[in-house]
Formats: structure tokens, C-alpha cells, sequence
């Protein structure tokens, strides 16, 4: 067996089983692999053509990266499958799965299902009803005119009892739970129309309502389908990126190392993380020295010295030259990103407040229905049975407040999932609405406006050599490192060899370099001012001399200066607010277009400043990238975290920017605006279609089919409402 | 009309296929992935 094979082969124990992979039946478990390495429409035909005889399923889903099938443990284990991608070159990524996910795949299905067999059949009941609305039924053959009723009913049963199941089912729970929302006069509506009509079929007369049943199904069937389908955008997002948890860790133990599942590490085991690696849990340093890169934590992708015994955070990635060990210090639940996962997961359940209002008020509204309905049959019962029926029915269909409930969540999903595929993901829904009201934006750090990494600005030569050649050397030697300080001198390459390269955490590199010995690292006593915009300093020798002293700077992300621009033009006042030194950041302020800056700023000072301009009436939103800000984030109006922040564990993070997205944080105050619109404007539609259309009902004058387009129509009107609004923005 | 005794069921049957092929499509999964299928057209390498 392969090195490879080997390395997969930790996803077999049965401990790890559950959270990768569900039964699928018949002794077979389906599994969803994120897959690196796939870019083209033949990459997923060779995926498939790769998986097919070992697997049953395979469904290689492009735009998200990922693939899904079925496969038998017994017949073959699925590390033998992940080897044959990895030997492929695709390399797959475990995620850890909740059966949540693959509960909601099936659920969409089935939903989608229903939505399906409600459309034909109610179509079919239409056709079948149309020559019964005219005077000429009276033309009709008497047998004819039964057959056609009886196949009314016929059709008319899989569409109420399958396709409107949902209804049916929430209306009980309503009911066995003593409240009465929306789905309760829905489903009793339903269940009038087509019991009386199937009564009415048996007895050979009477008017039908099949019409109004199927329609009503359908169209609410197919406004709900809408509303689920942006939901459960943005939440796929989030899954992908909750699931990126590592999944095993490697133990040191007596009989050499040990790859586990992590549900297998105990607290005090030592683990062992490899260059390059992610940290699997929390834990102390054994070892003297360590460097790491928190980005995940902080954002800042800097790589933090770590001494021993200090504590390293789960998901910090090690870009040291060497392995380090760790004890293992917090599990599960208590690590950060584990944290995350409940953030997010919160998020998904969470309603914005104002939607629990709505939900209340329909819940009563749904209540007032079945109560008008019931007063409208007893007024005209006394009159005329036959019209108290289709009266009452009337009422119940046309007044149901569905648009009311929808009006809301439709809107925030929509709005969410757009800013989700841009890369600001929406932790707190309840944060869409003050977000709407921003007039100021503090970026908090420079870090939130500066890209990872740094770049070589200045080169000051201080030996005999060139600069190219000092830059060429310093290339060299920095050639396997991985930290972002290295990166900055990749382009100036010449492949020059390097030879017995060594690096000693915080204290630099030193190598051969075509036979003489150098040396890179911070040049001591010069760092210019402090802070993370000053430029870092770092010096070359040789065995005698300093060579030369590169500054190395961060840069201005690309998008920043739109991305402000943007803000400044929807009249919202940007601010810096920094704890670095004064000039770089005034520097960075001119070159992405900030005038006001606030410099060497303690977090207090800035939770101070943010606190004054709240007291002038002005709503704040806050953009800040770790643990340091936690105070500042928790004190603004909105709270935004950069690059998927630790400070979540901790503070308050409304909105998450995933990617480089501040263009897409710049459209965020717009988009919230459009969404707060468009919410008013459903409402108001659905309670003025309401009103007008209950007195009317009552009155008798409108047939229940006639109800029910209406009462869809006007959902239906709610939703592409809804839905406009991404469309829309998305073309300009 | 008396056709529409023949033409009537007939009609019930073929809708009943209809619905049950759908149902089978839908809940094998067809209509999840509409995207890449389309992006398969350049592939000239098919299975």
C-alpha cells in the first residue's frame, strides 16, 4: 500500500464515520468530498468516469467544488477512493458533515417533488373544471358531466393530500401545540373545499371546488419553494466553510506517531503538527519556539512567535521550518472553531425580530379569518346554504396572510444570499436592519485595509553588492519558507542556489548561498515606529558586513480605494481608527481615500470615539479583524469581522467578510437599504390586498376560485418582489 | 362525446406516468445540479 493510501486510511475508523459520511441504505453510506483541483467541465466527466465503477451516484458538483456519492465500506473503504482522487491530482477534502445537510438535500427534493405533482394534477383539475364555468353547462351530457367530476377528484387527491402535506402537517403541529398560525386556516380551507366537493362528487351535484384547492396548493406550494431555495443559498455557504474543521490529528506516542480522529485526542495528549500544517486543537507549546500564522484568529496573516508554553489556537496554520508539538489543552465544544460552527449555526435559526412580529400578528390575523369565516356561513346560512359555503370559503382563502409572512424572510434571504456570494456572510440577521441606517463606517486597523502581504518598498545598500543581487540572495534563502515576510522576495528570484538553509524562529534565516553563508533577518533597532503599517526592516549579512536593509510594506488592498469611494458616495462619513503610528497610517489613509484618521488609539480610545459619535445620532458600523477589537466591535451599531475572525469566539461579529471582498461591504449598506424597501413595500401591498379583498368576500360576491388566484397572485407579487431586488442590482 | 370516455382515461393514465417519471427524476437527484451540466458541452471527451 502507498504512503498515500495510508494517509487516507484515518477515515475509515469507525469513530470518524459519522461525521463524514451518512447510511445510505442497503449497506452503503453517501459521502460529500470538497474537491481541490477541479476546474472544467472534463475535470468532472474524469471525476466521474474515476469514481464509477467503485461508487454508485456520483454527483461532481462544479461551481461549489465538491462530490457526492455512495459507496460500500465493506466492499471498499473510502480511503481507498480518496487515494485514487489524490493519485489523480485531485485532492479531496474531508468535510465534516452534519446529517442536517443531507437531511435538508432530501427534504429540497421531496419538496420539489410535491411542488411537481401539485402542478400537473392542478392543471389537470383546471382543464377538467373550465367547461363547467360557462352557461353552456347546462349543454352538457349528464354522463359526461359526471365523468368529468369524478376525474376532477381523481386528480384533485394527490395534489391536496401529497403536494399539500406541508400544509396539512404544519397545521397540525400548530394546532397540537395550541397556536394558530398561517398553515391552520391554509389547511382547514383546503380540507372544506375538498371534502365538500368529494361529498358533492359521491351525491352527483353540486358545485365543485377542486379548482380552488389544486390552485391554492400550487401557487402557495410554489411561493414557499421560492423562499426555501434563498434560504438555503447563503446557508450552503456557511456549511462549506464550518466544514473546513480538520478532522485528525497526528498523536505522539510511545510506538511512533499516531494519526487519530480528533475525537479520539484526550486533553494532555501531545500532538505533533507538521510545516504547513493547521493546529487540530488548542494547546500548549512543548517546544522552545514556534511560529504561526493566525489569520484564521486575527487576520492578520503576520506569523506570531510562540514560545513555550504558550497557547496555540486551533486553526492557526505552523510556517516554521520544523514539526512542533503541542498538548492538547481544549476540545471539542471549546475550541474556537468550534465556536464558529455556533455562531453560524445560530445565524441559520435566528429571525430578525421584527419577523417574529410579523409572524405574531399573522398568527393572530389567522386567527380573526377562521373567525370571519365562520360568522360569514352563519349569516348566510339563514339565506342560502349553497352561498354560505362558498362564502365562507372565500374568506378563508382570500384573506389568508400568507403574503404577510412571506414578505419578510423573502426579502432577508434574498438580500443574504447575495451579499453571501459575494463573500459577506450575514451572522446576525437581526444586523440587516440597523445596517440600513450606517451613515458612519470606522475601519478599525490598518490590517482591514492592507493586503496579507507585504511587499519590498525600499532597498538600501549598504555593501559592495547590487541591490538586484542582495534581493536575489535574500530570494534564495527564503525560497521554502512559507511565511508571508518570505513571499515578498519571490519575485525577485534568480534562482540562485541556496544550500543548508536554516531558520530559527524570530531570529531570521541563515544558508549557503553559492558557497558563502548569509544571513536575513530583523534588522535590530531600526523598525521605524511601531505598529503593523510601519515598514518592517529587515537586513542581509554576509559572515562580516551588513549587505543591505529591505523595508518591507503591507499594501493597500486593490479594492480598498473603491471600496471607500463607494461608501463616501452613498453619504456615509469613513473613518480610520488606528493604533499605529501617525504617519503610516496617514499614508495609507491618502492612498485609499480616507481624510479623517485617528491615530495611536488604544482600543478604549476608539470604543470612547465610536461612543461619541453614537451620541450624536449617528449609527456606527465597525470593521475590525481580531481579538483586539472585540470591545470596539461589541460597542458599534453593526459589527463587522474581517477574514473569518476569531474575535467571534469572543465578541460580536453581525456580518463576516469571507474573501476580499470591501467591495463587497461597500454595496452592503445599499443592499440592506433595498431589502428594508422592499419588506415595507410587501407588507403594505399584502395588508391593503387584505383589506380591500375581506369585505368583498364577505359579501359573498367572490367565487373561492377566484379567492384563490387572488390570494396567490398576491403572494406570488410578495415574492418576485422579493427576488427583484438581487436581479436587479446584480446587472448594474 | 362518447370518444371522451376513451380519451378521458387515457388521459389519466398518461399523466400518471407523467407525475411518476417526474417524481423518479426529482428524487434521484436530476434537478440538483443544474449548472455544471451545462459547462460539460466543451467536453469532447465524453464517457
Amino acid at each position: 500500500m502507498s504512503a498515500s493510501a495510508l494517509q487516507w486510511q484515518v477515515y475509515d475508523r469507525p469513530e470518524l464515520r459519522d461525521s463524514i459520511s451518512a447510511p445510505a441504505g442497503a449497506g452503503q453510506r453517501e459521502v460529500l468530498l470538497g474537491l481541490d483541483g477541479m476546474h472544467c467541465a472534463a475535470c468532472v466527466a474524469r471525476v466521474e468516469r474515476l469514481l464509477a465503477p467503485h461508487a454508485d451516484q456520483v454527483q461532481v458538483n462544479l461551481a461549489g467544488r465538491t462530490v457526492q456519492f455512495r459507496f460500500a465500506p465493506e466492499v471498499e473503504p473510502l480511503s481507498s477512493l480518496l487515494a485514487l482522487l489524490d493519485a489523480e491530482g485531485y485532492t479531496p477534502r474531508v468535510l465534516a458533515q452534519d446529517a442536517q445537510l443531507n437531511g435538508d438535500r432530501r427534504g429540497a427534493r421531496e419538496q420539489l417533488a410535491r411542488i411537481g405533482v401539485a402542478v400537473l394534477c392542478a392543471m389537470q383539475v383546471m382543464m377538467l373544471a373550465w367547461p363547467t364555468y360557462g352557461s353552456d353547462a347546462a349543454n352538457i351530457d349528464p354522463a359526461v358531466l359526471q365523468l368529468l367530476r369524478w376525474t376532477q377528484w381523481l386528480f384533485a387527491t394527490p395534489c391536496v393530500i401529497y403536494g399539500g402535506w406541508p400544509f396539512l402537517a404544519g397545521a397540525a403541529r400548530a394546532l397540537r401545540a395550541r397556536r394558530v398560525d398561517m398553515d391552520v386556516p391554509i389547511a382547514v380551507s383546503i380540507l372544506i373545499a375538498y371534502l365538500v366537493s368529494a361529498w358533492r362528487v359521491l351525491a352527483g351535484e353540486g358545485e365543485l371546488y377542486f379548482d380552488s384547492a389544486t390552485m391554492f396548493v400550487m401557487l402557495l406550494s410554489g411561493a414557499r419553494f421560492l423562499e426555501g431555495r434563498s434560504r438555503a443559498t447563503a446557508a450552503g455557504h456557511l456549511r462549506r466553510l464550518v466544514g473546513m474543521r480538520k478532522l485528525t490529528a497526528t498523536r505522539v506516542g510511545e510506538g511512533g506517531d499516531q494519526t487519530v480522529p480528533l475525537a479520539q485526542v484526550a486533553l494532555g495528549d501531545v500532538l505533533k503538527v507538521a510545516p504547513g500544517e493547521a493546529v487540530p486543537v488548542d494547546g500548549a507549546l512543548l517546544d522552545l519556539a514556534a511560529e504561526l500564522d493566525e489569520a484564521l484568529l486575527s487576520g492578520e496573516a503576520k506569523p506570531v512567535l510562540h514560545r513555550r508554553h504558550e497557547r496555540l489556537l486551533a486553526g492557526s496554520v505552523n510556517v516554521g521550518a520544523a514539526p512542533l508539538r503541542l498538548r492538547a489543552e481544549a476540545l471539542g465544544s471549546q475550541t474556537w472553531l468550534a465556536q464558529i460552527t455556533a455562531v453560524l449555526q445560530r445565524a441559520e435559526r435566528e429571525r430578525p425580530p421584527f419577523q417574529q412580529a410579523l409572524d405574531r400578528v399573522a398568527g393572530v390575523f389567522s386567527l380573526l379569518i377562521l373567525l370571519l369565516a365562520a360568522a360569514t356561513a352563519a349569516v348566510w346560512w339563514s339565506h342560502d346554504h349553497e352561498h354560505a359555503l362558498s362564502a365562507a370559503l372565500a374568506v378563508l382563502v382570500a384573506s389568508c396572510p400568507c403574503a404577510l409572512s412571506l414578505a419578510g424572510p423573502l426579502a432577508f434571504a434574498a438580500g443574504s444570499g447575495r451579499l453571501a456570494r459575494r463573500g459577506v456572510l450575514v451572522a446576525r440577521p437581526r444586523s440587516l436592519g440597523r445596517l440600513a441606517d450606517v451613515d458612519t463606517v470606522v475601519f478599525d486597523k490598518t490590517g482591514t485595509l492592507t493586503r496579507a502581504q507585504p511587499v519590498v518598498e525600499h532597498v538600501e545598500v549598504l555593501g559592495s553588492e547590487t541591490a538586484e543581487r542582495c534581493l536575489a540572495i535574500a530570494a534564495a534563502l527564503e525560497r521554502e519558507l512559507t511565511h508571508p515576510l518570505a513571499q515578498a522576495f519571490r519575485r525577485y528570484e534568480q534562482n540562485l542556489p541556496a544550500r543548508e538553509v536554516r531558520s530559527a524562529p524570530g531570529r531570521g534565516v541563515a544558508g549557503l548561498v553559492e558557497g558563502r553563508r548569509y544571513w536575513i533577518g530583523a534588522a535590530d533597532g531600526l523598525s521605524a515606529g511601531a505598529g503593523e503599517a510601519a515598514a518592517t526592516l529587515l537586513a542581509l549579512r554576509d559572515e562580516r558586513h551588513t549587505l543591505a536593509r529591505f523595508a518591507l510594506q503591507a499594501q493597500p488592498r486593490p479594492e480598498a480605494a473603491a471600496a471607500v469611494a463607494a461608501l463616501r458616495r452613498q453619504g456615509i462619513d469613513v473613518r480610520l481608527l488606528t493604533g499605529d503610528a501617525d504617519a503610516p497610517a496617514q499614508a495609507l489613509a491618502r492612498l485609499v481615500g480616507i481624510t479623517e484618521v485617528h491615530a495611536r488609539m488604544r482600543p478604549e480610545d476608539k470604543l470612547e470615539h465610536v461612543r461619541q459619535l453614537q451620541a450624536q445620532g449617528r449609527v456606527v458600523m465597525a470593521v475590525g479583524d481580531g481579538i483586539n477589537d472585540a470591545p470596539l466591535l461589541a460597542g458599534a451599531d453593526v459589527a463587522c469581522a474581517m477574514p473569518q475572525g476569531a474575535a467571534l469566539a469572543q465578541a460580536r461579529a453581525d456580518l463576516l467578510l469571507v474573501d476580499e471582498s470591501l467591495r463587497a461591504l461597500a454595496e452592503a449598506p445599499t443592499l440592506a437599504r433595498g431589502i428594508r424597501r422592499r419588506v415595507l413595500q410587501n407588507i403594505g401591498w399584502a395588508l391593503l390586498y387584505n383589506v380591500a379583498v375581506l369585505p368583498l368576500a364577505m359579501a359573498g360576491a367572490l367565487a373561492p376560485w377566484m379567492a384563490a388566484l387572488g390570494m396567490s397572485a398576491s403572494s406570488l407579487i410578495v415574492v418576485l418582489n422579493a427576488l427583484r431586488l438581487p436581479r436587479r442590482e446584480e446587472k448594474g | 362525446m362518447q370518444i371522451l370516455f376513451l380519451l378521458i382515461p387515457l388521459g389519466v393514465v398518461l399523466m400518471a406516468a407523467a407525475g411518476a417519471l417526474l417524481v423518479w427524476a426529482i428524487r434521484s437527484g436530476q434537478y440538483e445540479d443544474l449548472d455544471s451540466v451545462a459547462g460539460r458541452m466543451p467536453d469532447d471527451d465524453p464517457r
